[in-house]
This record gives structure tokens, sequence and C-alpha cells, in this order.
């Protein structure tokens, strides 16, 4: 590895993220195939909408502890929004769509990550709740049961959005994220554009791991 | 092939529940032990083997004793709100107007049973299927009555073309008089089997006075799903024309300085 790089995560974050990550992309494409006649023919590779919902539904049970972990690990990062800073970064909209000469200093997340987190976090809840009635829906109140669907389909229109952009941005919109979350290792000028508030604190701390 | 309607006049029927059994011999669908619970209404509800029952209900008021007879099955919505909410297309509507369901083509999802504004499908956990009424698509489709229909002895089941159907049920409404009115052709943009009710229809056990499909069906699926797709396809198109515009933050640390020295 090169000399100077920063670690920006540690294992456990990387495979919770890994297993979150994965079990959503299966969840949201054969959630896709049972939603939309159109995309039934998502089911033809598994062998029939059977066992695409089988697979949805199992996915969903690694997706649970995946989203308990992924709250604990990073809900006083990324869900607490700090005020005005973040409102400011809110206001330049953090320099992403327009010209911005100084884009304010956020912390390890930027507001935009936090709105990410909470999304998550919050329809990751409902999306658990709402699929756990509708697998086991037997017994329960009609109306009760009738109103999970279309909070699912919420969830699926909120978080989908959420998990695009997160893609993007994490990739080839900001270039030199995906070792963050492949390695956990950044480099330092990454490093000071995206998190500068939090490089300084970990480096006054002494805290800051910085590869030999 | 027009559309088709089953008649079911409760005025003329006397409970003798030859349409639930002969529905079972057409349909091959074997009663099951139950016990006796002080009604002759039995199996107490839909069952998966049972696609049609009598229910029968005392009642007593001002006017006297009433014991009511009704012939309940699958009221194959024109809207049917299980149709809107079949992932896999098991349940459809046929050139008939009424609602087949392919067993083959069924996941289990119970998406369906409760959808429906009647609570009419039920789910078989031997097979993990669904299964109700499909109006005997297999005779009308050869040109025969409904198997309930046939075994009827004082015709209260008729079955025939919608428009001459509807008639006959306006013209025995008014013929009754009273309460007497026809039900299921003004809901759900018309079912295919239609009531004459002798009585009011609020009177009738489980039997909703204005069946819709629920609200929840129409917010998933009129509204929350091309919602999704339109959100869905938004942000991938915008993250590809914030690319090509806007492009990639420069996060290589040269770009730095020069923007440094631009904003300085």
């Amino acid at each position: 590895m090169k000399k100077g790089m920063i670690k920006a995560s540690d294992g456990f974050e990387r495979i919770v993220h890994w297993c979150m990550a994965i079990s959503c992309l299966i969840l949201m494409v054969s959630g896709l195939g049972m939603m939309f006649h159109s995309f039934n023919f998502l089911a033809v590779p598994v062998g029939g909408l059977k066992t695409l919902k089988l697979i949805h539904n199992f996915s969903g049970l690694v997706f649970i502890p995946s989203l308990a972990f992924a709250i604990l690990i990073w809900w006083k990062e990324a869900g607490i929004f700090e005020f005005p800073q973040d409102l400011e970064w809110i206001m330049v909209a953090g320099g992403y769509l327009w010209h911005v000469d100084k884009v304010p200093e956020t912390g390890k997340y930027n507001p935009g990550q936090k709105a990410f987190f909470w999304a998550v976090a919050g329809f990751g809840i409902v999306m658990i709740i709402t699929g756990l009635v509708m697998w086991f829906p037997l017994g329960l109140p009609v109306e009760l049961v009738r109103w999970m669907y279309p909070l699912h389909a919420l969830g699926f229109l909120v978080i989908f959005p959420f998990f695009f952009i997160h893609l993007y941005l994490g990739t080839v919109g900001v270039p030199g994220s995906v070792s963050a979350i492949l390695t956990g290792w950044v480099t330092r000028p990454w490093a000071e554009k995206q998190c500068p508030k939090w490089l300084k604190e970990m480096e006054e701390a002494g805290k800051l791991e910085v590869s030999k | 092939m027009s559309e088709k309607i089953k008649l079911c006049d409760l005025s003329k029927c006397t409970g003798c529940r030859g349409c639930q059994l002969a529905c079972k011999q057409w349909n091959q669908l074997p009663a099951r032990q139950t016990v006796n619970t002080g009604t002759y209404q039995n199996p107490p509800d839909l069952q998966p083997n049972t696609w049609n029952i009598i229910r029968f209900q005392e009642i007593s008021d001002d006017s006297g004793v009433d014991w009511l007879f009704r012939h309940d099955a699958c009221m194959h919505c024109t809207d049917a709100a299980c149709v809107k909410v079949c992932p896999s297309g098991a349940l459809s509507h046929t050139e008939y107007g009424t609602v087949a369901l392919d067993g083959s083509k069924c996941i289990g999802c119970k998406e369906c049973v409760f959808a429906c504004p009647f609570e009419v499908p039920k789910y078989d956990a031997e097979t993990d299927k669904v299964l109700k009424c499909d109006m005997c698509y297999s005779r009308i489709d050869n040109a025969m009555e409904p198997a309930c229909v046939k075994a009827c002895p004082t015709d209260a089941l008729r079955f025939g073309d919608k428009d001459e159907m509807l008639k006959v049920a306006y013209a025995r409404a008014k013929e009754l008089g009273g309460d007497a009115s026809v039900y299921g052709d003004t809901f759900v943009d018309g079912t295919h089997m239609v009531y004459v009710l002798p009585r009011k229809a609020a009177i009738y056990d489980k039997l909703p006075e204005k069946p819709r499909v629920p609200l929840s069906v129409v917010a998933w699926k009129d509204w929350l799903k091309p919602l999704s797709l339109l959100a869905a396809g938004g942000v991938i198109a915008g993250s590809f024309l914030h690319y090509i515009t806007h492009g990639p933050k420069d996060t290589s640390g040269d770009g730095d300085q020069v923007s440094k020295e631009g904003g300085e």
C-alpha cells in the first residue's frame, strides 16, 4: 500500500455494509419482479415467482440483522445533524449541484449521507415490519394487513432513490470513495475533501490511522 | 363473447344447499370434517375446499321472525381488487367478465385474501395456494351453466347474458316491493354475481353495504406503483445528467489548489 493512506472504516463496518448492500439489492430486484407484471421475467432465472418470493423473504432475514448493526454502528456519526453547519451545507447542496467556492466543512458524514442514514434506518424498519406481516398475515386484522402493502411500496419509493444516489456518489460521482468501503483506506486529499472536520479532530486526538 | 351474470334471487332460496354440494361435485372438492356449531351453516365460512355456502341467519324485529338464506360465493367484480393485487397473473378476467384463477400460477402470497372486499379468496396451507369460485369456467366456456345454477331446484340461481339478467333482477325487485333491491351492478363497476335481496342489504351477515376496492389497494397500485417507477427513473436519469453536466467531484488533490487559486 502507498504511504500516507488514511483508515476510514474498520472490518466490521465493511462486513455489515456489504451484508446490507447485497441483501438490499436482492430484495429490490426480487421485489420489483413481484410488484410489476412487466418485471415478472426477473423470476425466470430462478425458476418462477414462487422461488423469487422465497428468495425475497429470506434475503429479508439477512437484511434484518444487517440493518440493526448498521444503525448501531453509524447512528452517532451519521444519525445526528449538527446545526448550524449542517444547514449551511444543505443551503449550498454540499457543492454537488452548482459551483460553490467554499463548501462548509463536515464531519465524517455530510448531511446528505445523514439523510440517507435516516431514510434507510426509518424505512428499513418499516420494510421489516410490513414485510413480516405480509409474510405471516393470517389471523391478523384485515384492515391492518391491507395497509402493509402500500407502506411496503412507499418504502421502496423512498429507499431506491437514496440507494441509487449513494451508489452513484460512492463510485463514479466521487472518485476514490469505493476503497473506503472495500479496503477501508482512502487518500488524504479525498479525506480532506469529504470529511475535513473528522480528519482534523482525529489528528488532534492522535487517533488517525495512517499507512506507513 | 358477452358478459354473463349469475343472478341470485334470495326470495326464492329455500336453503337446500344443493348449490353447495353441486359445486363440490363438479370441482372435486371433498368435504373435510367439521363440527356442529348450532346452525345449518356448515362449514361456518367459505373455505379453500368450499367455494360457495348458504349463510343461515335468524333475525327478529317488529315485523316478526325471519330466517334468511344467502348463497355466498365470489362476486366476480369488474374492478376486481384481487386481480389488481395478484403479482403472478394467477387471477385474471375472462371474456365473460368473471374472475378466473389459474392455480398453477398462484404463489400463495395471500395478497388477494386481504384485498377482496367480500373476503372470498381462501388460502390453503396444504397446497400453499389460494382457491375460490371461478364461476365454473370449464362449464360456462362450454355453453353450460355453473354447477350451482344447474342444481338449484327453485330457480333462485339463474345464469345468462348480463343485460337480460339485470332486466329480470330489476323486474323481480319491483315485484317484491318493500325493501327489496338489486345488489351488485352498481359496485366495483358491476359484479357478475348479482343478488335480488328481499330485505335491506345491511341486514345480511358478511355482506358489505357499499363494497369497493379498498383505499389501501388504490394507494398501492394506482398511486405508489407509478410514482416509484417515476422516482427510480428520475434518479437514474438525474445521476447520468449530473455526471455529464456537473461532472464528478475532484478528490485528487491537484484540483484543490486550482480551485483555491480561482477563489482567491
